[in-house]
């Protein structure tokens, strides 16, 4: 038997062998394409039971960009719509389908999973408040490397806004709405002046989740929040690292001025709120009365010629 | 009598130079200020952008700030050197015939009396400029510096400090531009005898005729006392 026999079988197993690893790789990649026939469409939506709409198009080269789309497919999140079409959706409202999709993050995600089961949203999450924020409140799957551009940060307050301006939402937790009173101080300044001259420049001043703390956020009064009395001021220092001892009552606590709380600022409120209108009022007449008398003169002259 | 035309120094050239120095000051300060406090407004945003973002602003903000306060420096420095020299005999300072004139000129403009009150160098509405002057740059450097350094001040006073200063800071800035615009742009512009400008301020000099209508007292002291009374 001579060698040369083989030959052509030993090629061909290379062939195909090498065949099979150059083309196992994109079927992956041939996986997402075949998703993205459909979900790349504007406006595609998922219409649910309770009348609420879920977003299923994808913008595949936010996705491709980020840490998702250069490790992920479709079906590693989806393994279930590999079918077409797709098995029905079991969720019957909007929070349900988020709680269901956040089960699906942990399988990577565990740090931050585990951080914000034990915060202040993961405690009432257990206890089935509906207004609970899961992952994908805050977070696009799909465009996941969002988190770390300016836009996501300097839009952080109006993200966390989304409840924690909405009076009636706050009220069923005791809570006030924090939103503006953090727009109408320094860092909020600050950041809305980011937002609207400088969206490409994250801002430099404080936002919720740098002094709150963001997966594992915890109520004020918890001795393990950031912002308990007996931590704010370490929480202050991290920024204003040669801040004085009494610096942390210079942050009102997104408390309106008032008699109880930070009542200097809402004298010296109370002074300029008099003091103004009554100066102005008193110069505007005097100089209403010399240009009258000035008139009356003007008139008596042009009698007497 | 008086030559026609006659003028009468007022203002040395170091006191018009710091004037100059306020005009600049006031109006950079309004201009960078102003949207910092109406932050929300599209015009400040407008602003803002046109001076390269709030750090710009904030620079350029602290920057004539420091130029006001060096000049409010050099202005009480000024003042004692006057004093000390016997140049200033304390025509500013407010006294109770200010009062009395108050109501004087009040009466003679709602056409109860015939005759201006007798005004000394500076009439009341002068002092009432002047002396919200001190008032408003003294409230403004403090409560600017306080925000300025917050982490310093909080350790010998109450932080709160901190945004009642910004509170004060900008209602003080309200208080201040409204009033140059009422009472300032009235006295000193659009004053019909006056307007456009009183010159005074630019010349260093007032037409004698106008320190007998205006500031009769002075007139006096300076014309002497045998001038027979306007009539």
């Amino acid at each position: 038997m001579s060698s040369v026999r083989w030959v052509p079988i030993v090629l061909g197993v290379l062939i195909a062998g090498a065949a099979l690893v150059a083309f196992a790789v994109p079927a992956a990649a041939q996986d997402n394409e075949t998703c993205l026939t459909c979900h790349t469409a504007p406006g595609m939506v998922l219409t649910l039971p309770s009348t609420e709409v879920v977003s299923v198009t994808v913008d595949p080269q936010r996705f491709g960009a980020s840490a998702h789309g250069q490790a992920l497919t479709c079906a590693t999140c989806h393994p279930k719509n590999v079918d077409v079409p797709h098995p029905k959706v079991t969720a019957k409202t909007l929070k349900e389908y988020q709680r269901i999709a956040a089960g699906v993050c942990a399988s990577c995600h565990g740090d931050a999973v585990d951080a914000f089961a034990g915060s202040v949203h993961g405690r009432a999450q257990r206890m089935g408040f509906a207004d609970v924020p899961t992952c994908v409140t805050c977070h696009n799957p799909h465009d996941a490397s969002r988190v770390k551009t300016a836009t996501f940060r300097n839009n952080l307050p109006q993200l966390c806004g989304t409840c924690h301006a909405d009076p009636v939402i706050m009220q069923k937790y005791g809570l006030r709405p924090v939103y503006q009173t953090y727009i109408n101080e320094f860092h909020g300044i600050t950041t809305t002046l980011y937002k609207l001259t400088k969206p490409r420049d994250p801002t430099p001043a404080a936002i919720c989740t740098d002094c709150h703390g963001g997966h594992d956020i915890r109520a004020a009064s918890d001795p393990a929040s950031r912002v308990h009395p007996a931590n704010v001021l370490a929480t202050c220092r991290n920024c204003h690292a040669d801040a004085g001892r009494f610096f942390a009552t210079a942050w009102t606590e997104h408390k309106t001025p008032g008699p109880q709380a930070a009542p200097l600022v809402w004298y010296v409120q109370l002074f300029y709120a008099f003091l103004i209108p009554t100066t102005v009022a008193f110069l505007g007449l005097l100089t209403v009365l010399d240009l009258g008398r000035w008139a009356t003169d003007q008139i008596r002259r042009a009698g007497k010629s | 009598m008086s030559m026609p035309g006659a003028m009468v120094r007022r203002f040395t050239l170091a006191q018009r130079i710091e004037h100059f120095v306020l005009i600049l000051s006031f109006n950079m300060l309004a201009f960078t200020g102003l949207p910092q406090k109406y932050f929300q407004t599209g015009w400040a945003e407008r602003i803002i952008q046109l001076l390269g973002g709030i750090e710009r602003t904030r620079f350029i903000h602290r920057t004539f700030a420091l130029i006001l306060i060096a000049e409010a420096l050099w202005h009480i420095g000024a003042m004692l050197a006057a004093r000390r020299a016997g140049r200033e005999h304390g025509d500013m300072a407010v006294n109770f015939g200010d009062f009395r004139r108050v109501l004087g000129d009040i009466a003679f403009l709602l056409g109860l009396r015939r005759e201006k009150p007798a005004f000394a160098r500076y009439d009341y509405r002068q002092k009432l400029e002047y002396w919200a002057v001190v008032w408003g740059t003294v409230v403004m450097a403090t409560s600017g510096l306080i925000m300025w350094f917050p982490e310093t001040v909080a350790r010998y006073l109450p932080g709160v400090i901190v945004p009642a200063s910004r509170v004060a800071h900008g209602g003080e800035a309200l208080l201040a531009i409204l009033s140059v615009i009422i009472w300032h742009f009235y006295n000193a512009h659009f004053r019909p005898d006056i307007f456009p400008m009183d010159r005074a301020m630019w010349s260093g000099e007032i037409p004698l005729e106008r320190l007998r209508h205006d500031h009769r007292a002075e007139y006096e002291r300076v014309v002497g006392a045998e001038e027979p009374p306007a009539s």
